[in-house]
Formats: structure tokens, C-alpha cells, sequence
């Protein structure tokens, strides 16, 4: 398929503005602030654009409840906290397309009347930030960004704000406590951030990706972009895939690209003729998949029925030399280090779990340890105040179904039969 | 405590907000750079300045993994271990950094030359492993590779 | 209406609420952790998941809305395993200590574990573990128990507003300090620990004191340190208190307590409190018996007042006794011994201000809840900073603040510095300058409402000052006058809280002309600070040389015929002597006899020299006290006292509100008025008082104000003026205020005095640790502040390389003394501020006697100093308990 998100990326002047311009960008800007506002929710409404972070939300639907709020100022967010394990899908269109990110921000600014906008660009990233920042000087130079955008009068005003360490600050509510200058720990809702968000005002916190694909839909028209991918979840969807293929890397399909599509025909297969022993579909909080399931389709409704979740698009594929049991290990190790710690469950329990693994890792697990293990992860399904501790424990329970026998090998003859002695 | 430069610096960044209690990251970020860690009076100074609570100012900066509170080396190297990175080879560079400069995670070299951070995640998985030195990034690392790398960081 | 079913049963609701609130109102009992009512859900425990129907997963209760038609179901299978497991979850890195833990018995992870958890556990993983801290001398942390219910810092950031404390890291690393890491550095008001839910942090205070279940009796009480009056529980063993608590949702400060009244009981059980009557032979004071004390006393005044005159006795009263002392003592100085010479340090400020305002405004202008301050639409805040002076209090002006309500402060105000929208703080000598200038600016933006003719044309003579002059005398830019200005002007019925210091000043009586005129024009709600118990019992119960019980002017006929006839005895028609007046009479030998109850006005008013000499000059001096302060050093005869935990009786409050006290232990001393009743009796007039509750009868006889109170109408909580009674009615009119004997009309600011260049001028810090000279007594608050300071500008410590902690000699034209620094980074460079409550090292050693000739109050202007670091420093002896 022709791409859009990814356009020009190859070329080495790709951040320039002239260049963006020249292969047709800023075009959607002109076209968008001729339409009232109102009029460019809908139509982002009517291309069924779905949120690309994760959540898979609506993205016309959580523009409109903004736009109907009346309390002012409005703030549109750019969540580029990109820090599910295994996805980078977001730092091509940051680091080699920034201007597609911040024409749809534009345009959501115009459709929501919110006068500012803010990057929220994950710390890792230190060369995206500078691009960024340069991108937005040059965009303001040219009065695509400012007080008076191509002269219609229209206001907005966008920065980046760096985040630093904390995963948790991909989720929106989280997001929003890190800008106001706070722990990131997750709010409780209702209200809701397009209600009472950053500074208690209408806050549409948005991923990258979705925003990118803002310029697309205004170019091209709701009713064409809703015939790209799958009926229900339309539009061009960026997978990152790692791990062991023959080509890693981040790649423009249809949304809905099945899972052996992209691992074979995409990226090559597996590399050095191994054999695929399990895949990670959508990043490390999605359970993990054995390789009879790898026919789903990628997206947002197929997935749910396969037994996973299409997540973030990320795409982790291991052989047969990987010890998933270690994997599971350094997941528990993962969500432990980003555990907010607001919450009972998640702050204690999954650190329990990862203890657990981690002697069973060491060998001195015993045969009882999978069964507290499973016990362990339902007291945290359900229980928890956001979807980390939650993805965790879910996490967990795919691994023990999917692959129990890898934690069996490690579970030691020796530890199992102490306890039955001192029982 | 505060250089002017940092201050006039803290200060234009305020104007990006309508609250001053926003630029408190991008502030503890730019005292970082000039101390090259977070001190007690740094984080009391960023309080001060922002009319911000010293004991939130702390509750904030010690919330966040990439904010120091001890002094580092010269040189930060921030590697990643996480799942796609491990399964491509980061533990093998945790040892080397371990035998080769005697380097240990969440510590400093003897000589102040490089410190070692664990990261979580650098998104950098498709050429994985891969980590950042000070803002640099590298990736596709190996173990001559990243030896390589650090040598020119002095 | 919205109705909901909670376990089968129906409830209608006005108004949505969530489905913790409305399980309370059905009846139901839902656990929480990391609830508290006087704080925002937080979300945190997941200990109040519930089950509802139609919703897939379990939702916490505190933070769920009730919707119409919502079946809920709060002990279903599921939902006693979520409980289970979420216990379970705070039992893996919680140790388990309780048979070493002070909280257990009162421990709510304990009672809940009991009644919801798992009965063994299965972590087998090796807890976390931190070390217990003895690092704070109030706070003793034992952070392994620490659940991250986090309830201490929202407290202390939310409604406190101290912010001392945060949660650091993240994750199971999660970890709640004050910044320093370990001492805590804060307000200490304990507001923490009460919220606490386990035994991570307690009071070192009471560390292996007692057990929960064996304290023997709680008994309810109010505070005995400033004037909010917080109600607090005593907790009694073996005739000690035990603890000091405040009662959730109680009282006017509704569980809120102040580092004072939470830790500064102690002085009750010093063993350094008197416990005999003393009398001096050879110079010597030498224990006596009861009958000695009284005879010696009721011999010696008899014979003074035949020799010298009713007229050559004077008596000073306490703002720390009880209504029911107050009252005896000024029926003993009048009806007794035939004097009006009667004060006390409710003369200085409190009652002037109140008398004022009240002869412009009408009687009980100042009797306002003092709730209404976090409602009102606006804060100005003068004369002392209510957090520390009335920290209840002063945590209203906070919550106003995080609101949203302008609060506009003038005067250094360091606890409100986070919480004012502009902070003004005048030149020394100057504020008189700047309230005029705010006035004069106002009359521009608002019109007189015309409820007082002769006032408002009182005001209009008021010399204007524009606001550029007043930015050239004061030292405040034009813009910041011109916002404060802005702000007062649409304030639409603010509060206006008023503290001592901008009227003990020798332009004080100008001073509150202006705030009359101000609160006038604002349409103010008045609240006067007051850092006794009882300032306003004193006023009430007739402790002034002018007033009677009630509030009637002694000089008024009908009044003081009325009290005559209740007694049988004739009183002096003319008002009697002010404290400072007395001090002064005794120095000329004037005065003869005095009689000091409760008061300690050698330390508590300046100048120290000058008032031992007129108190040495006294043919008799008897004091009654609980300690052997500096003027019972003096005395000839010494009576012990009752403390306040050990008596009955009523303190009336700053907004004028009358609660009771009641005894908790027992003690050594007697009643006050017990033992003014039995000198009474030697000379001749019986006080037949079985309680304070005869005496509290008596009142209601004699003052018109308090005609039929009982402790019974105090009981509840909201026995607020005017009672039952008849409050005096004053006329609005010019008459009237001239009668208030204010020379206050054609007021000129012919000049005004600036503070000289380079030169320092001292202002009395009133710290948030101490009460006076009480709190030399409390063990518990010397480990806070144990050492005499003088606080000093950042510009000055430079000047004079002084770092914290350094000594300095603190030099006037009255005496010096050592005092050790502390940086104050927002103190204007020409002002040092120390206090006055170390012993031998008080601010009022160095400061002059002189006396506001209109208020009758003490001048305590800033006095000029020099600063010098210390050459030689003699540590101060520690105190003795």
C-alpha cells in the first residue's frame, strides 16, 4: 500500500519544512481551517479512526465530548510517552516525519478550538526532542504555528514537554499529573480528561500515531480512509516488529495484516531458520500468543478473539532458543520498576510475582509456585486502579496458560522435595 | 544555588504555561544538566523558584527514573535489558560493562569516567540492543561494538 | 431523587453521592483504609471494592457515584475474596510487630485483618525493611508499617497546608518522608498522626507508654492554649494524662489540632509545678500550710486598705483561668476590697479593639464562627499571623486560599506566605501610613453604604494618602498597593482578622480607627486574634478597670447601681487603673498591694527591669499560679493553682462561644476562686461556692449577657453570643464613640516616622511552638524549639558572615542578650524578629516600657538594635523536667 505515515522518511532532509512541503504536506492544514470545526470532528468521526496508543478509543467520539464542554482554554496532548516494551512505531514519524505530527495537531487544535498544544515526548528520546523543537520553529516561522495561523486568525501555541522515566505517564490521566509538574499517578474517572483534564480543563490526550493520521483523513476524505484496512478499524496502522525475524523494523500495512503476513511476508520470516516458538502481539502488557494463533488479524476487534489485544501494534517474536519463563521474568521485572505504587495490588503484588519468578528461575522454585502464582494474578485482575497492574497479572496468566512447561523445566526436584519434608 | 543562566532559563520556560507548577520537569531538567545531578539544595532551589513545596519538588524528581540524586560520572550510559533487547543479547553487555570498566548497574566507575543506568525500554527494539550515552544513542550494539563506542567517551 | 439498593436495601437520595456515603446512610459499613472524610477520594487501598450489578468488574465505593436504579452489594463471595486479597497484598511487607507496636488496639489494619483477612500467610519472599527513626524529637517512624494509604500527606499538603511531607520513589519503593529524610521540620501538629491508620508513625511522646485498653478514662475537654478553644480528649491513667486527641469531625476545629494543644499538655504533669502555698520570711519563700497562706494575705490586704485606701490595691486577672476565676476575682477586687483597679492583658488589645468596633458597629461584632472564614469571598489578614498565633484558625485562611478567595496579608506573615495573593509588608512605623493609603484608595472605588452617618463623616476627615506617597514612606511598590487596593474593593463581606501587634503601637489607636473605617467600607466580618484561652472571658466576666460583668461600663449609673444592690456593697463610681497604669502606680508607690492571678507580668510584658522594680517597691505582692514563674519569684505569698486539665469550668472563645472545661486528673493546687473565696471569708464577706457551677449560676444572675446560662447550653458545642442574655446596646452616634474614649476625630498625619537608613529595628516573632511562658514547662515543645533565636535576613547574615546557628548579641538601649540565628530568606533586610518565651533571653528584656496613652497598651514599636556576631556564647541550660 501507498504510504503516508511514512512517507519520505528515507530521505535525509525528511524533518526539513521545504521538504515536507515539497512531497505535499501542510496541504491538509488549508483544507481543514476552510471547514468550520465542528465540521472536521466529523469528519474524523465518520473515518472511523480509532486511537492508536492502545486503547483503540474512537477518535472523533473523544473529540466531540471536548469540543462540547464549554470551559476554556481547551489543550490538545500528544502522548509520545512511547514506552510499551517492544514499541518504536512512534519514533520514525517523531524523529523523520516530526512535520505530519504537528500538521494534525494543528488541525485538532483548529477542530477543538484548543488554542494550545503539548508534545509530551518521552525522556528517552533526546533526538527526537531537538527535532521536534526545530520542527516547530521552522512551522512557526512559516505562521503554520502562532497567533495568526496563514493569516485566518486562528491561535496555537505548541511545545514539547519531555517526560522522565515513567512508563505509567502513557496513560493519559497520568500524562496529564506529569504536565501539570506531579507524580505521575493515574486519576480516578469520571471525570474524564476531555471534561476536566490538564489544569481541570477539556484535554483530548491523543497518541502520535492517531494524530499523523489526521492529515491523511483530510486529504484523502473520511469515506476513502474508511476503506483502508478493516471495516471496523479502519486506516494505515504502523507495526513494530522485533525480536527474532530477519527484518525488524517498523512497518505502513493495513490495519488488520494478519500476524503471519507480517512476520513471513514482511519481515522475512524467523532468522537463521529457527522455528517460531511464541509471539507478543501488541506489546509486553498483551498476552502472549503460541504459534497456532499467529492467523489473527491485527487489529482492535480480531485480536479480543484470539485471545490477546492488538495494544500498541508491537510485534515481539521469539524462537525456539528463548527461555520464555525468563521472559515472563524480565516482564514481572518491567512492570515492577513502573509500578506507580498508588494501588495495593499492583504495587505489592506484582513484585510478588516477580519474585516468585524469579526463584523459579533460579531453580529453587517449587511445584506450588505456579499455583500461587496463578492465585497471585487473580487477586490483581480486576482489583487494580489502572490497566498496568492489571496487563501484568493478565500477562502472567497467558504465559502459565500458553507455556506452563517452561516453567516447569525450571522448577527443581531438589526445592520440591524439601518442602514435602517439612510438611 | 541556582546559576542565572538557569534561572533566566527556568523562567522563559514558565512562560510555556499558564501554571508555573508545570515547568517543573523541564526545570529540574535544566538544573540537572548544569549539576549533573539533583542535590537536596538543587531541589529546594527549583522550589523556591516555583513556589513549589521542597517536599513535593523531592516527591516529583524522585518519582521519575531519569532524574539523578547522586553524583554520576562524566559520562551516563543508559543501556536497555528489556524483553527485546535481552533476548537479543543486553545481559552478555551488562557483563562486559562489568569486566571491562568494572562497571555494576546504578553505579560509578572508580576513576568518574562512566556510571551505569538500566533502562526500561529506549525504543530502539528492532535494532536492539541498543543504549544512549549522555544524548547520544546507539544501536544494533555488539560486544566489540560497544566497547567501540565507549571508548571515545573520555 | 435517586434511589439505590445496598445489599437489598432501598435508599432515596437528593443528590447523587458515592456509594461509601450512601452505605453509611443505609446503615452498611464499608472498609476502607485510605478514606478519610476530611479528605478527597483517593482510590488508593482497593480495600471498598464492591460488587455492581450490570458493571463487570468490582468498583472501589469511595470513589463511585450512586446512579439511579444502582444495586450494589457489598458482601457477596467475590467481593470477601477481593478484601482477602487485598489485606493479603498489605500483609506481605507489613511486619508483624503487633505485640510490639503502640498502635496495636486502635489499629485499623489490625481490626480489619481480624475481621476480613487471610489467617496465615504465604509470602514467602523476605520483606522490605527500614530501619525505626528516632530522628524527629515528636515523630517516631517506623516505616515498615506504612501501608501508602498516604492519608498523612494529603493531610498535611491539603488541609494543613504545611506540605512537609510527599511520598518519594515509585512503585513497592514507595516511601512517605519529610524532606530532610529525617526530622520532619514541620508544623507538628499532629494532624498526621491522627490520620494515620497504623503504626507508622506515632508520637515518641507516648512511645511503650500505655496500651489503648488500659487507659483508665477519656474526658472531653477544650484547649487550654489559644483562643480558638479546639476541643481535644484527654486520655487518663493513673492520674496522668496519657495523650492528648482530637475527636474526628469534633468540635470547631473538627479533629484538627496545633502542636500546642496536641503536645503541649505536658506542662500539666511537670514536676516542677507548685504544690504548696509559699510564703517569703527572711527573703526566703518557705512552704506554708493553706490557712497560713490565707490568713497571712487576708491580714496583710486588711491592713493596707485601712492604712492606704480601697485604691492602693490592684488586681491583675489571667486570659488562662476559667470564666468561673475571672469572676470571683473581680467580685473580690470590687465588692471585697472596694477597688476598680482590676486589668489584665485582655486591656492591651483585645479589649480595646472589641470595645471600638463594637461602639461603631454594635455589641458582638466580633462573635463570628470561625468557619465563616473559608466561606467568605475575601481574607485580610493584619497584626499577626493567625497560623501561628490561632493555627485552627489560621488553617481556615489557608483552605480559603487553595479556594481561590483573595487573601491579602500586611505584616510579615511567614506561614501564609503560600497562601496570599499579595503580601504586604511596610517599612517599620509605616503600617499606620499604608492602611491609610488602602483606605484612601478604596473611598475611591466604593461608596459609604450610609448604616453610620457620624462615622462615615469621621472618615471623610481622615487626611487621604495617595498611593505614590504611601509607596515612598512604606517600601511597597505603587503596583502591589494598587492590586491589594483592587482586591479589597470587590470583596463583598470579608473576613478581616486582626491580631495584637498593629495595636500595641504608639499610633495603635489610629490604627484601628482605620481598621474601623476599612472594615466599614469592606463590609468586614472582624475576627480578633488572641493568643489566650480567655481573653474574651476576661473581657465578658468584667476583668477591665472600666467594665463590669457583662460588658457594663462600671462609670454608667443604672449599671453599677444594679450590680451594687446585687451585692449590698457599694463600688467605686470611676473607672479603676489599666495593668500598665498599675505597674507604674506601684513603681511611685501608689500602689500597694497587688494581687496577680495567673499571670506572669514580669515575662509577658516589656520592660522586664522595669516591671521587677515596680513589683519589688509592693508592700504585698501574692501571686497565684501553677509554676514559679518570674513574678511569683517576687511574690510574698505564693498560692499553687489548679492547672487546666485539673478543674472545672468555662472558657469563652475568640468568636465568643462558651465551652466547658472538665478535670481529667487530679492535682495539688485549688481552684482559683477557691482560694479567692476563702480569703473572701477572712475578710468578711463569704463566697459560699460548692463548685464552678455555683459560681457559673451566680453569673447568670449578675451579668445581663450570660442571664440563664448553664453548662448545659455549653454542652453541645454551639453556645454562641449572645446566649440567652441581653448584650449592651450601644448607640450608633459620635456620642457614642467619644464615649469609647478614643481621641480619634481630625486626624492629621502630619509626619510620618520612617525608619532610619541602615538602621535594624526589632519586631516580636510569635512562634508557632511556644504560648508565652507556658510552654517553658512542656517538655514536648522544648524538644521542638529548645533555643532562644533571633531571626535574621539573608542581607544581614551576609553582612555580618553569620551562617544558621551562629550566635549573635542582640544589643538595645536597654540591655542585650545572646541569641542564636536562624536565616529567614524572605525577612525585609531592616527587621530582626525574636521571641519573647526563653527564659532569661525574651524579647521584652530588651524592649522599653511605654505605654499608648489612648489604649492604655503597651508600645511595642520597633525598637531600634544593633547585631553583632557573638565573641563569647554561655549555652543555655536545658530545661529541667
Amino acid at each position: 500500500m501507498e504510504k503516508f505515515l511514512l512517507k519520505n522518511i528515507d530521505n535525509p532532509n525528511s524533518t526539513d519544512i521545504n521538504e515536507y512541503i515539497s512531497v505535499g504536506g501542510y496541504k491538509a492544514i488549508s483544507k481543514a481551517l476552510e471547514m468550520k470545526p465542528a465540521d472536521v470532528i466529523d469528519e474524523v468521526k465518520r473515518s472511523g479512526l480509532r486511537g492508536r496508543g492502545g486503547a483503540g478509543f474512537p477518535t472523533g467520539m473523544k473529540w466531540s465530548f471536548a469540543a462540547a464542554d464549554p470551559k476554556k482554554p481547551k489543550f490538545i496532548l500528544c502522548n509520545a510517552d512511547e514506552g510499551e516494551p517492544g514499541t518504536f512505531k512512534d519514533r520514525p514519524i517523531l524523529e523523520k516525519n516530526p512535520h505530519l505530527l504537528i500538521e494534525g495537531m494543528i488541525i485538532s487544535g483548529y477542530a477543538l478550538q484548543a488554542e494550545y498544544g503539548y508534545i509530551y515526548l518521552r525522556g528517552e528520546y533526546p533526538r527526537a526532542k531537538d527535532i521536534l523543537k526545530d520542527a516547530i520553529k521552522q512551522a512557526h516561522d512559516k505562521g503554520y504555528l502562532g497567533d495568526n495561523i496563514l493569516g485566518k486568525g486562528i491561535r496555537f501555541h505548541l511545545h514539547v514537554h519531555q517526560g522522565a522515566g515513567a512508563y505509567i505517564c502513557g496513560e493519559e490521566t497520568a500524562l496529564i499529573e506529569s504536565l501539570e509538574g506531579r507524580r505521575g499517578q493515574p486519576r480516578i474517572k469520571p471525570p474524564f480528561p476531555v471534561n476536566e483534564g490538564f489544569l481541570s480543563k477539556p484535554t483530548v490526550v491523543n497518541n502520535v500515531e492517531t494524530l499523523a493520521n489526521i492529515p491523511y483523513i483530510m486529504e484523502i476524505g473520511a469515506e476513502a480512509y474508511s476503506k483502508i484496512g478493516s471495516p471496523d478499524c479502519p486506516g494505515p496502522k504502523l507495526y513494530s516488529i522485533s525480536g527474532h525475524v530477519k527484518n525488524p523494523g517498523v512497518y505502513e500495512l493495513p490495519m488488520g495484516t494478519t500476524l503471519r503476513d507480517i512476520i513471513y511476508a514482511h519481515c522475512g520470516g524467523i532468522r537463521d531458520n529457527k522455528k517460531l516458538k511464541a509471539v507478543i502481539p501488541g506489546g509486553i502488557s498483551t498476552p502472549i500468543l503460541s504459534p497456532d494463533k499467529i492467523d489473527c488479524p491485527m487489529d482492535f476487534v480480531n485480536m479480543p478473539k484470539h485471545g490477546s489485544m492488538l495494544g500498541s501494534g508491537a510485534v515481539m517474536v521469539f524462537d525456539e532458543t528463548v527461555d520464555l519463563a525468563k521472559v515472563c521474568l524480565r516482564a514481572m521485572k518491567f512492570f515492577e520498576h513502573e509500578s506507580c505504587g498508588k494501588c495495593t495490588p499492583c504495587r505489592e503484588g506484582v513484585g510478588w510475582m516477580r519474585a516468585i519468578l524469579e526463584r523459579i528461575c533460579n531453580g529453587s522454585g517449587n511445584e506450588k509456585d505456579i499455583e500461587l502464582l496463578t492465585e497471585v494474578s487473580k487477586n490483581i485482575i480486576g482489583k487494580t486502579f489502572c490497566p498496568l497492574g492489571d496487563s501484568a497479572a493478565s500477562v502472567v496468566q497467558s504465559f502459565i496458560k500458553n507455556f506452563r512447561q517452561e516453567f516447569e523445566q525450571h522448577i527443581s526436584k531438589e526445592a520440591s522435595k524439601e518442602i514435602k519434608a517439612a510438611a | 544555588m541556582l546559576s542565572e543562566k538557569a534561572v533566566v532559563e527556568i523562567n522563559q520556560i514558565k512562560g510555556r504555561y499558564h501554571d508555573a507548577r508545570s515547568s517543573l520537569l523541564p526545570a529540574l531538567y535544566v538544573v540537572q544538566r548544569e549539576h549533573g545531578w539533583l542535590s537536596p539544595d538543587a531541589v529546594e532551589a527549583v522550589g523556591d523558584l516555583l513556589n513549589v513545596p521542597k517536599a513535593a519538588v523531592k516527591g516529583v524528581s524522585t518519582f521519575y527514573s531519569m532524574f539523578r540524586h547522586k553524583p554520576m560520572g562524566r559520562h551516563l550510559i543508559q543501556l536497555c535489558t528489556n524483553v527485546a533487547c535481552m533476548i537479543m543479547g543486553a545481559e552478555r553487555l551488562v557483563d562486559i560493562l562489568k569486566s571491562r570498566y568494572g562497571l555494576e548497574p546504578n553505579s560509578t566507575t572508580s576513576d568518574g569516567r562512566f556510571s551505569l543506568v538500566i533502562m526500561e525500554c529506549i525504543g530502539a527494539c528492532g535494532t536492539a540492543p541498543a543504549m544512549l550515552v549522555d544524548t547520544d544513542f546507539y544501536d544494533n550494539l555488539t560486544e566489540q561494538g560497544i566497547v567501540d563506542i565507549l571508548e571515545n567517551y573520555k | 431523587m435517586i434511589t439505590v439498593t445496598i445489599n437489598g436495601k432501598k435508599i432515596t437520595l437528593e443528590k447523587p453521592v458515592t456509594i461509601l456515603k450512601a452505605a453509611e446512610i443505609a446503615g452498611i459499613k464499608i472498609p476502607t483504609l485510605c478514606h478519610h472524610d476530611m479528605l478527597e477520594p483517593y482510590g488508593g487501598c482497593r480495600l471498598c471494592l464492591v460488587e455492581i450489578e450490570k458493571m463487570p468488574r468490582l468498583q472501589t465505593a469511595c470513589t463511585q457515584h450512586v446512579t439511579d436504579g444502582m444495586v450494589v452489594w457489598t458482601e457477596t463471595e467475590k467481593v470477601v475474596e477481593a478484601r482477602k486479597g487485598v489485606l493479603e497484598f498489605l500483609l506481605i511487607n507489613h511486619p508483624l510487630d503487633c505485640p510490639y507496636c503502640d498502635k496495636a488496639g486502635e489499629c485499623n489494619l489490625q481490626d480489619l485483618v481480624v475481621k476480613y483477612g487471610p489467617a496465615t500467610g504465604r509470602f514467602a519472599e523476605g520483606k522490605r525493611t527500614h530501619p525505626e527513626s528516632y530522628d524527629d524529637p515528636i515523630i517516631v517512624r517506623n516505616m515498615e508499617r506504612c501501608i501508602l494509604c498516604t492519608r498523612c500527606v494529603r493531610m498535611c499538603d491539603k488541609v494543613q497546608g504545611a506540605s512537609a511531607i510527599s511520598i518519594t520513589n515509585r512503585s513497592s519503593k514507595s516511601f512517605v518522608e519529610p524532606f530532610s529524610g529525617g526530622r520532619y521540620d514541620c508544623e507538628y501538629c499532629g494532624n498526621c498522626l491522627t490520620v494515620c491508620p497504623v503504626g507508622a508513625i506515632m508520637s515518641r511522646l507516648h512511645k511503650h507508654a500505655y496500651r489503648p485498653w488500659l487507659i483508665e478514662k477519656e474526658v472531653d475537654t477544650v484547649c487550654s492554649f489559644c483562643g480558638v478553644g479546639c476541643s481535644l480528649t484527654l486520655q487518663v491513667r493513673g492520674n496522668s494524662i496519657v495523650r492528648a486527641v482530637p475527636k474526628p469531625g469534633k468540635g470547631l476545629n473538627k479533629g484538627l489540632l496545633c502542636n500546642r494543644g496536641r503536645f503541649g499538655y505536658d506542662y500539666v504533669g511537670s514536676t516542677d509545678r507548685l504544690d504548696s502555698p509559699l510564703i517569703r520570711k527572711d527573703g526566703k519563700l518557705e512552704r506554708a500550710t493553706w490557712s497560713e497562706a490565707f490568713s497571712y494575705i487576708a491580714n496583710r490586704l486588711k491592713k493596707i486598705k485601712e492604712t492606704y485606701g480601697s485604691n492602693s490595691v490592684a488586681g491583675i486577672a489571667s486570659g488562662r483561668c476559667t470564666n468561673e476565676d475571672n469572676y470571683v476575682f473581680q467580685k473580690f477586687m470590687r465588692v471585697v476590697l472596694g477597688t476598680n483597679n482590676i486589668d489584665s492583658v485582655a486591656g492591651f488589645a483585645y479589649a480595646p479593639a472589641q470595645k471600638f468596633f463594637e461602639s461603631i458597629f454594635g455589641q458582638g461584632v466580633t462573635a463570628n464562627p470561625m468557619h465563616g472564614i473559608a466561606n467568605s469571598d475575601g481574607i485580610f489578614v493584619i497584626g499577626g499571623d493567625p497560623t501561628s498565633v490561632n493555627p485552627v484558625l489560621g488553617l481556615q485562611v489557608r483552605a480559603a486560599h487553595q479556594k481561590g478567595v483573595p487573601v491579602i496579608t500586611s505584616g510579615y506573615m511567614q506561614g501564609l506566605k503560600m497562601f496570599s495573593s499579595k503580601s504586604l509588608i511596610p517599612n517599620p512605623f509605616t503600617e499606620t501610613a499604608l492602611l491609610a493609603s488602602l483606605l484612601t484608595g478604596l473611598m475611591k472605588e466604593r461608596p459609604f453604604c450610609g448604616l453610620n452617618s457620624a462615622f462615615e463623616k469621621i472618615i471623610r476627615d481622615i487626611q487621604p494618602v495617595e498611593i505614590k506617597e504611601a509607596e515612598e514612606i512604606c517600601g511597597i511598590t505603587s503596583k502591589d498597593i494598587s492590586y491589594a487596593i483592587d482586591t479589597l474593593s470587590v470583596m463583598t463581606n470579608p473576613s478581616i482578622i486582626i491580631g495584637r501587634d498593629i495595636l500595641q503601637r504608639a499610633e495603635g489607636h489610629t490604627n484601628l480607627l482605620l481598621l474601623a473605617a476599612l472594615i466599614y467600607l469592606l463590609n468586614g466580618r472582624i475576627y480578633l486574634l488572641s493568643e489566650l484561652p480567655n481573653e474574651q472571658g476576661l473581657v465578658d466576666m468584667g476583668c477591665l478597670p472600666d467594665t463590669l460583668p457583662g460588658g457594663r461600663p462600671v462609670t454608667v449609673d443604672i449599671f453599677r447601681k444594679r450590680y451594687e444592690e446585687f451585692f449590698g456593697v457599694e463600688i467605686p463610681s470611676r473607672s479603676g487603673l489599666s495593668l500598665m497604669e498599675m505597674i507604674d502606680a506601684a513603681h511611685a508607690n501608689k500602689i500597694k498591694a497587688m494581687y496577680v492571678m495567673g499571670e506572669d507580668v514580669v515575662s509577658n510584658v516589656p520592660n522586664t527591669k522595669h516591671i521587677k522594680d515596680a513589683l519589688s517597691e509592693l508592700d504585698l505582692l501574692v501571686v497565684q499560679d501553677i509554676f514559679m514563674t518570674e513574678t511569683a519569684n517576687l511574690a510574698d505569698v505564693v498560692l499553687p493553682s489548679l492547672a487546666w486539665a485539673e478543674k472545672e469550668g468555662s472558657y469563652t472563645n475568640l468568636e465568643r462561644r462558651m465551652q466547658m472545661l472538665r478535670k481529667a486528673v487530679d492535682g495539688k493546687g485549688m481552684d482559683d476562686w477557691q482560694a479567692i473565696a476563702e480569703i473572701s471569708r477572712m475578710l468578711g464577706f463569704d463566697m459560699d461556692y460548692k463548685d464552678s457551677g455555683d459560681i457559673i449560676s451566680e453569673i447568670a444572675k449578675v451579668s445581663p449577657l450570660h442571664k440563664d446560662i448553664s453548662y448545659k447550653d455549653m454542652e453541645d458545642g454551639e453556645c454562641m453570643w449572645p446566649y440567652k442574655g441581653e448584650p449592651l446596646r450601644h448607640g450608633m452616634s459620635i456620642e457614642g464613640i467619644e464615649n469609647s474614649k478614643f481621641e480619634i476625630r481630625n486626624l492629621k498625619f502630619e509626619k510620618y516616622v520612617r525608619p532610619e537608613r541602615k538602621k535594624i529595628y526589632i519586631g516580636i516573632d510569635n512562634p508557632l511552638f511556644h504560648a508565652e511562658s507556658l510552654s517553658r514547662n512542656s517538655a514536648a515543645l522544648h524538644s521542638i524549639a529548645p533555643e532562644a533565636y533571633v531571626r535574621i535576613s539573608k542581607v544581614l547574615a551576609r553582612e555580618l558572615s553569620i551562617a544558621n546557628g551562629d550566635y549573635v548579641t542582640i544589643a538595645t538601649n536597654s540591655g542585650s542578650i545572646e541569641l542564636s540565628a536562624q536565616i529567614d530568606s524572605d525577612l525585609p533586610e531592616n527587621i530582626v524578629l525574636i521571641p519573647n518565651n526563653f527564659d532569661g533571653k525574651g524579647v521584652f528584656t530588651v524592649m522599653n516600657w511605654k505605654m499608648n496613652t489612648v489604649i492604655k497598651s503597651p508600645v511595642m514599636d520597633f525598637t531600634e538594635v544593633l547585631v553583632r556576631k557573638a565573641t563569647h556564647v554561655f549555652k543555655e541550660a536545658t530545661i529541667k523536667n
